[in-house]
């Protein structure tokens, strides 16, 4: 039984929809990033207005619709987007443009070496439409499209596209609104628009994967007054002690001010955010990245290294990013056999729950199993694998969320276990894009709509990023980088520094193994830091009402 | 003018201490005698080189004759001084997170001292009360204090190894190899220089770089 | 909380001293410049090489050091607003070892420029001309520290440098020597630690103040 908090801390009318919410586990498997100039600010705030009405919010969807429980889910959800430049180009005043934080108002391009984006993730290597002629942000306006089928989602476009056109004609300006092509494609360079699409299974269906074969999006942080089911405490929370972290006792929500603007933070304190107040409460920041990923680099590295390390290839993937192939968390299963047994179990639970022939009860006790089991996914930490001998301390998913292992086994040194995390999480959102089914090239169209949701870009993006992401000392590893997301600015990189450590029991009579040449898996190909505003606060830019005074 | 040598950062912190700072000299003394667990939080979250505070009464400032005008202070000053690893715009979060009360007594009732935690006051104080480093110098840039622990272990553990080695078979030598690199798994990841610690600072280093041609 | 030296070491068995010097600046117009003593100074350090051409990467046993002005107190608003009558050189210094032999070796490896640095404090051209009378300058612009902490270790610079330099090589030498034999190993470690020169200290090693792979490897 779900119960809604409607009623919560948070006024979840106001708040859009892709902040609280995965679309892409509510069943809508493709989506549509449309990109904007906006060249005349009456064009711009007409679109807007005209957009309010067709935006999705974070209220709860129930199948009733009845207004109490919740909204209809809808064949489509549509969000939108600003940059800098799109909000100055929309008449917002420069007392509120001012108090924006440095990293906002630079833009992700302007902040590329702070996030590695080198080499072959340089800003000059970026889509078309990501590159600039004079210096400012070329994208102002984003509009995302996410929707259960491809009709649905081509039928919002074509309405957003209408928008845009009515919004010019009232402005008078034909390219008042103007909608920016130069996403690179399977066709080319210059698609008018970025899908991304979740990939299909051998039957079609789609599901969790992403290019190198990962299970993603497993674990999303649980913020206070969210409105999402409550047992996604577990693992999505912030780490308490004492309490086993299979369970919600082991858990609390993160602080809504982690997500939110306006709301209170892990900091005790409502996060620094622009003025007035109606513009940035419910308001939050949106990182959107479009990464490539080298697939045939990928499976040849993991084929090779393995044998040369004499690894299972299985296991050796596992290493890389913490968890098997299948989802299952290395830390729980450090053994494929557990990962395999597991995944079965969890696979036929899902089947049994939405089984059409199964009576209500048996649904009903699936779903009940199917859910604990998920528990099971995210409910660890790595408190019994601190020198990383199942787990290793640089896979990725320990570097993005290290799950209150930063007291190295000192238990008590800091006054919670998460004390150096509950401030660096991100809410992640995105989907892959493009089809890998050649894995014998690089150059394919394929790679992930990466997109990160936070109340800070450079408190929690930027510093798991650089610190987490792209160098080693919080982990006490040095230098080393993640093996996934690592990017060398020339590819003669010496071999011996591009590597990884798979940690062993040191009481036992294993060796570490030491992966060496890594080479670069994933390219940047674009993408900008956007403020995703409250309907109130886009109602207040589209009137051109926002008085900072 | 640089707070920042490779993976350091320096830090210098003036703050006004209130009645002579009795209170801050008692909890200095107390600290490391009866509170070492206080202490832990720092140890574990290994940011720090070396720190040090040092309260000062109008007397100790030094004065040296020559004409030298004697101070006419009322308040004993609390000078702070660290050489951390990462930035600490960055890092302050960590810092007033994991340590909480501990930062607390360590600035305790200084004249508008508003805790550490909510972090934006706490940040701003300190910010406010900063004094940029003309000259700063790390004998070793490419570490950070984990670096430079994880260093010592290895090369304590390499002296016995290599002294040792010549005198055993190489099934011996194996086993005493493997002990070696077990025990010392994280402890051999790859130096090199800091990521970048703020664009600020990328810039002043290129301008550097620049003249120096 | 007074160690030896003044308070500059604690606890006192520790080998990790903490040097707090404040060094008045000479009030007024200096000599045939537009500008006071205290801009010369500023300008004397912002003229100062870093990293490895600081002048203290040539002082023996300096693990991290500083130097900057104290121009004033801050006020904080809510009581008396008060000053500083003059403006002191800040000098803080960590390093290994006992403070008159420390000093004594900054003076005897880069007097030149510690006269420099100095030469527009309060009594320094006066009574210093050597490496006692350094010393004792130092001395009466000391400060004791109330709580000094060592997050790192006390050991001399020469060692932290040479661990860091082997734990470097020696993390690239298992790096590639996986799956080597037993015979392999042990042969090619041999010739490692002779390359190495595990014991020695003064070379191979890291170069003091190095930024880069390249120049640290160039004391090697």
């Amino acid at each position: 039984m779900t119960t809604f908090e409607i009623r919560s801390g948070v006024d979840l009318h106001d708040v859009q929809g892709n902040i609280i919410k995965g679309y892409g586990r509510y069943g809508f498997p493709v989506a549509r990033y449309v990109t904007y100039r906006i060249n005349a600010a009456v064009a711009g705030r007409t679109f807007i207005k005209l957009l309010v009405p067709m935006l999705t919010t974070s209220v709860p969807w129930s199948e009733s619709g009845v207004v109490e429980e919740g909204t209809k889910q809808p064949p489509s959800t549509t969000n939108v987007a600003l940059t800098y430049e799109g909000l100055r180009r929309l008449g917002v005043p420069e007392r509120s443009l001012l108090s924006f934080p440095d990293e906002f108002v630079m833009g992700m391009r302007a902040r590329a070496s702070i996030l590695g984006d080198v080499g072959a993730s340089a800003p000059k290597n970026w889509d078309p439409v990501w590159q600039t002629e004079d210096g400012q942000q070329p994208v102002h306006l984003l509009v995302t499209i996410n929707a259960e089928s491809s009709d649905a989602l081509a039928q919002r476009y074509e309405e957003v596209g209408l928008a845009a056109r009515a919004a010019n004609d009232v402005a008078g300006d034909s390219a008042g609104v103007q909608q920016l092509a130069g996403h690179r494609s399977a066709g080319g360079a210059d698609a008018a628009f970025q899908d991304g699409a979740a990939l299909r299974d051998e039957h079609g269906t789609p599901g969790p994967k992403e290019h190198f074969g990962y299970t993603d999006g497993i674990s999303d942080p649980y913020y206070k007054d969210s409105g999402s089911r409550s047992s996604n405490v577990i693992g999505g929370g912030k780490r308490l002690r004492d309490s086993s972290p299979a369970t919600d006792a082991g858990w609390a929500p993160l602080a809504t001010g982690e997500l939110l603007l306006g709301h209170t933070d892990e900091a005790l304190e409502y996060p620094a955010a622009p003025v007035p107040s109606t513009l940035s409460k419910n308001g939050t920041y949106l990182v959107y990245r479009k990464l490539h990923q080298n697939v045939a680099t990928f499976d040849r590295y993991a084929a090779s290294e393995a044998a040369k390390l004499s690894m299972e290839e299985n296991l050796f993937r596992a290493k890389l990013v913490g968890r098997w192939p299948n989802g299952a968390p290395l830390a729980s299963f450090p053994t494929e056999a557990e990962a395999n047994a597991f995944n079965a179990k969890l696979e036929q639970a899902k089947a049994d729950r939405f089984d059409e022939t199964a009576t209500p009860t048996q649904r009903a006790a699936a779903t009940e199993r199917h859910l604990e089991l998920k528990e099971q996914q995210s409910g660890f930490d790595y408190r019994e694998d601190i020198a990383g001998e199942s787990c290793p301390v640089g896979a990725h998913s320990r570097r993005a969320n290290p799950r209150g292992s930063l007291e190295f086994g000192q238990d008590h040194a800091f006054s919670t276990p998460g004390a150096l995390v509950n401030r660096r999480r991100i809410a992640r959102r995105g989907l892959p894009y493009g089809d890998s089914s050649d894995r014998s090239v690089d150059n394919g169209d394929h790679g992930i709509i990466f997109m990160a949701i936070g109340a800070s870009i450079n408190r929690q993006f930027e510093f798991v990023q650089q610190q987490w992401m792209n160098f080693g000392n919080d982990f006490r590893l040095g230098n080393d980088q993640d093996a996934l997301l690592a990017s060398w600015p020339d590819e003669d990189i010496d071999p011996l520094r591009a590597r990884m450590t798979f940690e062993v029991d040191p009481d036992g009579m294993e060796v570490p193994k030491i992966c060496t040449g890594i080479p670069q898996f994933v390219e940047t190909r674009g993408g900008d830091y956007f403020f995703v505003p409250s309907l109130t606060a886009l109602s207040a830019i589209a009137r051109g009402a926002v008085d900072p005074t | 003018m640089s707070n920042v040598a490779g993976k350091a950062q320096a830090l210098n912190v003036w703050t006004p201490t209130r009645r002579k700072g009795i209170e801050n000299r008692i909890i200095f003394w107390v600290l490391p005698r009866f509170f070492k667990k206080k202490l832990r939080g720092l140890q574990t979250l290994s940011l720090i080189h070396y720190a040090r505070w040092v309260i000062i009464a109008p007397k100790d400032f030094p004065n040296l004759g020559e004409g030298q005008p004697t101070e006419e202070l009322r308040h004993h000053y609390e000078c702070f001084l660290s050489n951390f690893n990462g930035n600490w715009d960055q890092y302050i979060d960590s810092f007033s997170m994991s340590l909480g009360t501990g930062l607390d007594m360590l600035w305790f009732k200084n004249v508008g001292f508003p805790n550490s935690v909510p972090i934006e006051p706490f940040h701003a104080y300190i910010n406010a009360n900063s004094i940029p480093t003309d000259h700063y110098y790390s004998a070793y840039p490419l570490a950070a204090s984990n670096d430079v622990k994880a260093a010592q272990r290895v090369r304590d553990s390499l002296v016995t190894l290599a002294g040792s080695a010549s005198g055993m078979s190489p099934k011996q030598f194996r086993q005493a190899y493997d002990d070696t690199i077990r025990k010392h798994q994280d402890d051999i990841s790859r130096l090199d220089e800091s990521v970048i610690v703020s664009l600020a600072t990328e810039a002043v280093q290129n301008q550097a770089r620049q003249e120096a041609f | 909380m007074v160690g030896a030296g003044g308070g500059g070491r604690l606890p006192k068995s520790s080998k990790h001293y903490g040097l707090t010097a404040l060094c008045p600046i000479k009030l007024g117009t200096a000599p045939g410049r537009n500008s006071s003593y205290e801009a010369v100074v500023r300008e004397t350090l912002a003229g100062l090489d870093s990293h490895e051409r600081s002048p203290m990467a040539r002082v023996p046993n300096t693990y991290l050091a500083r130097l900057y002005i104290l121009k004033d107190v801050f006020y904080e608003g809510r009581s008396q607003q008060e000053h500083l009558k003059s403006q002191y050189l800040f000098f803080g210094s960590d390093f290994h070892g006992e403070l008159e032999p420390y000093l004594r070796g900054m003076w005897e490896n880069i007097e030149p420029e510690v006269r420099l640095i100095w030469q527009h404090c309060v009594a320094f051209g006066s009574s210093v001309n050597s490496a006692e009378s350094f010393v004792d300058y130092i001395k009466k612009c000391q400060v004791s520290n109330t709580f000094l902490f060592n997050g790192s270790n006390d050991r001399p610079l020469a060692e932290q440098l040479k661990g860091l330099y082997l734990k470097q090589e020696f993390g690239d030498f298992v790096a590639s020597h996986q799956g080597a034999s037993d015979d392999e190993l042990r042969s090619a470690f041999l010739s490692f630690a002779e390359r190495v020169q595990v014991t020695k200290l003064d070379g191979p090693t890291w170069r003091p103040g190095a930024q880069t792979l390249e120049s640290a490897r160039t004391h090697s």
